[in-house]
């Protein structure tokens, strides 16, 4: 192999150049977004493909049946393919029953995940002593939000007073938020020119 | 039938997991983990589908001549060729599947979301008014804790990182778990609505 | 908006054009002001915060030896905030001497940037595969992935992301499930962490830290005070003061200069906008009165 070929400007031009054409966007949409795009979305598809055969078709059903013998691995098998069942009509129905069984048993663990895992270790970190005025704004702060998102009653009055409170923090929430927001979109932006600027140029360090 | 008994596979694995989660060692939960199992590979499948749905709809424009007929072509091409190496010469480190994520596809995803910066950027000039008092006491929370999170922070007010500590520890903490609980909620009576059959607009029509 | 060099000559007062400037000039501003620090940076070191100490202090609490479950449960779109805090993670574990047990609740992309970072930082302190770590790699229906490895990891991943058999794996032969597993240490840019907390640590006490992306971490703070999570690291703040911790620096705090530039540069644009819409009001006004 020649040695220029080597040279990570020559190594990473494909990523650079389709990171430039995702760039390209932002001056107006073009044919070398759109191609981008398209590339994009074909091994995004191809990767779930190959993913999926390897590790759930080769080696949940396929390895199973073959080397030890589980017979049983056929009822989610079959009822996998049935979620293909959409494509024919006549019986397309039937992949309702795979839908179902997934749906169902994640409602389960849902069900008993939000209560057990969620709600009583959330509600009971806010039963705080009323010794500080840090615990005093947070008990505020969380009653007062779970008041105004989730009364449905007109708020007037003192439920008006409360909710208005919980504005108040949620205005505040929201601010933090928007600022952590601007940092992860600036994050991905510093990394990709990072990539540009140091991995493939070599112009900075 | 088309309806029914597919409610009732979803009663019956729901309450297999709830069931499961009071009576561990015994032969409810030895039954709930072959579910488990099982569940994982149902849901592999339909991210298969997902995967053959995107070839399908393209095929169809290359087939019936659409003018972004070569856009779609290209998709296909790209999908055979991470597809077709992921089936043939497997996954791991070192395949052509691996190569072509780590060097494209992988890239492409982050410049794709790191466009975003520019549009909140220019979101943040255009429309981040202080039009009331309660957009106003949003943008300064924002402000200060912009501030507060950059190492040049600490350069303009020493104060700065604790200030913006404080009010992601005590306001925000108190609205995010606020919204945390009546969420959590929310999911579990909608969890219930569809083991109990009232929620079945998953079932889609027919 | 590609019109509005030509309405500036068209009687727009100064006000009016700068609540109207061209896209172009404002994003021209945000590469420059990304590009310039990293072409010349400042260094500055990164205050750290109490999560991220509480997250450095919990992994290197841990004896020797410990089996640390380590998913990547990141996209490819966050790898510039996510790829460091698990770099950083993964050096902070095998400098530790832990066994890292790596897999991914993110189909795309997921299992291939594990497999790439746990053999390029496992190669760094000389590590082995299947002895020092592995990894799992993905299986779909994360609810269910992460209650069956409670029970028993080999039904629920038969072989590795290579297609390794798992009892043919000496890590694993010792992993059957969770009462081998010390600790969690979770990278994500998604709600895995709730399930992480409301599942597994919730159901089996596994004490866990995680290292979010920027967006996700004011939530994350509700699980630091009711300690279901130990530690917390935000963004690529968090995995730049991380790499401080644990004296490595790298591309997280390379790219720290640039983030303070450009939060300065979008709290300017914030001041600009309200100082032109509130003086274009009172211009509006002005001319109304008239």
């Amino acid at each position: 192999m020649p040695e220029w070929y080597s040279h990570p400007f020559f190594l990473l031009l494909p990523t650079a150049f389709f990171t430039l054409a995702i760039f390209s966007f932002l001056y107006k949409d073009n044919p070398m977004f759109k191609l981008a795009e398209h590339v994009f979305a074909g091994l995004s598809a191809g990767y779930y493909f190959g993913l999926i055969w390897q590790s759930v078709i080769r080696q949940q059903v396929w390895m199973p049946l073959t080397q030890d013998g589980q017979w049983s691995v056929l009822i989610p098998g079959v009822l996998g393919l049935l979620m293909f069942a959409r494509f024919f009509p006549r019986i397309g129905w039937t992949t309702r029953l795979p839908l179902a069984f997934v749906i169902g048993s994640t409602a389960g663990i849902m069900f008993i995940q939000q209560l057990h895992g969620m709600v009583l270790p959330q509600v009971g970190r806010t039963l705080l002593p009323l010794d500080s005025l840090r615990n005093i704004l947070i008990i505020v702060g969380v009653l007062t939000t779970l008041i105004y998102f989730y009364f449905s009653k007109p708020h007037t009055g003192t439920l008006g007073w409360i909710a208005s409170v919980g504005i108040g923090f949620i205005m505040v929430a929201f601010g933090a938020h928007f600022g952590y927001t601007v940092m992860a979109r600036v994050s991905l932006l510093i990394g990709r020119v990072q990539f540009l600027l140091v991995d493939w140029l070599g112009v900075a360090r | 039938m088309k309806s029914r008994l597919p409610v009732l596979v979803a009663f019956i694995s729901g309450a297999l997991m709830i069931l499961a989660f009071f009576g561990r060692g015994t032969v409810v939960d030895a039954v709930s983990d072959r579910a488990l199992t099982w569940q994982t590979i149902v849901g592999g499948f339909s991210l298969l589908l997902g995967a053959v749905s995107i070839a399908r709809v393209h095929w169809k424009k290359v087939a019936t001549k659409h003018e972004d007929r070569l856009y779609s072509l290209c998709l296909l091409i790209c999908f055979i060729v991470m597809g077709g190496s992921g089936v043939i010469n497997g996954i791991g480190s070192g395949t052509l599947f691996d190569t072509l994520f780590q060097r494209i596809q992988a890239p492409m995803m982050s410049t794709m979301f790191s466009v975003l910066a520019f549009f909140i950027a220019s979101a943040a000039y255009r429309a981040f008014r202080a039009r009331s008092v309660s957009s106003a006491i949003l943008l300064v929370a924002a402000v200060l804790v912009m501030l507060g999170r950059i190492p040049m922070g600490q350069y303009i007010y020493h104060g700065l990182p604790s200030w913006a500590d404080w009010i992601m520890t005590v306001p925000s903490m108190a609205v995010q778990r606020g919204i945390l609980i009546g969420a959590a909620l929310g999911a579990a009576s909608m969890s219930l609505r569809i083991i109990l059959g009232i929620e079945r607009t998953y079932l889609g029509r027919g | 908006m590609h019109g509005t060099a030509a309405m500036d000559v068209s009687g727009k007062s100064f006000w009016e054009r700068l609540q109207s400037v061209d896209r172009r000039i404002l994003y021209t501003l945000i590469f420059a002001s990304v590009i310039i620090p990293i072409l010349w940076p400042l260094h500055l070191p990164t205050p750290v915060t109490p999560e991220s100490r509480a997250f450095f202090n919990a992994v290197d609490s841990l004896p020797s030896g410990s089996v640390v479950l380590f998913p990547f449960d990141f996209w490819p779109s966050t790898l510039p905030e996510t790829e460091p805090m698990a770099v950083a993670g993964l050096r902070h574990c095998f400098r530790k001497n832990l066994r890292v047990v790596g897999l991914s609740n993110v189909g795309m992309g997921g299992p291939s940037i594990a497999d790439r970072l746990l053999d390029s930082i496992g190669s760094e302190f000389h590590k082995t595969y299947g002895v020092d770590y592995v990894n799992l790699g993905y299986k779909a229906n994360y609810s269910a992935v992460l209650l069956g490895m409670g029970s028993k990891i080999a039904d629920i991943y038969p072989a590795d992301h290579r297609g390794t058999r798992l009892d043919s794996i000496p890590l694993m032969r010792q992993v059957p499930n969770y009462d081998s597993v010390k600790f969690v240490l979770i990278v994500s840019d998604n709600a895995m962490t709730d399930y992480w907390v409301a599942l597994v640590n919730a159901r089996y006490g596994l004490p866990m830290v995680a290292g979010v992306t920027a967006i996700m971490a004011p939530k994350m703070l509700s699980y630091i005070q009711s300690h279901q999570l130990l530690g917390l690291l935000g963004g690529m703040k968090g995995a730049a003061e991380y790499e401080q911790l644990i004296d490595h620096s790298d591309k997280a705090s390379r790219g720290m200069d640039a983030q303070s530039l450009i939060h300065f540069l979008i709290i300017a644009f914030i001041i600009l906008g309200n100082f032109g819409f509130f003086m274009l009001r009172r211009e509006q006004s002005q001319k109304g009165q008239n």
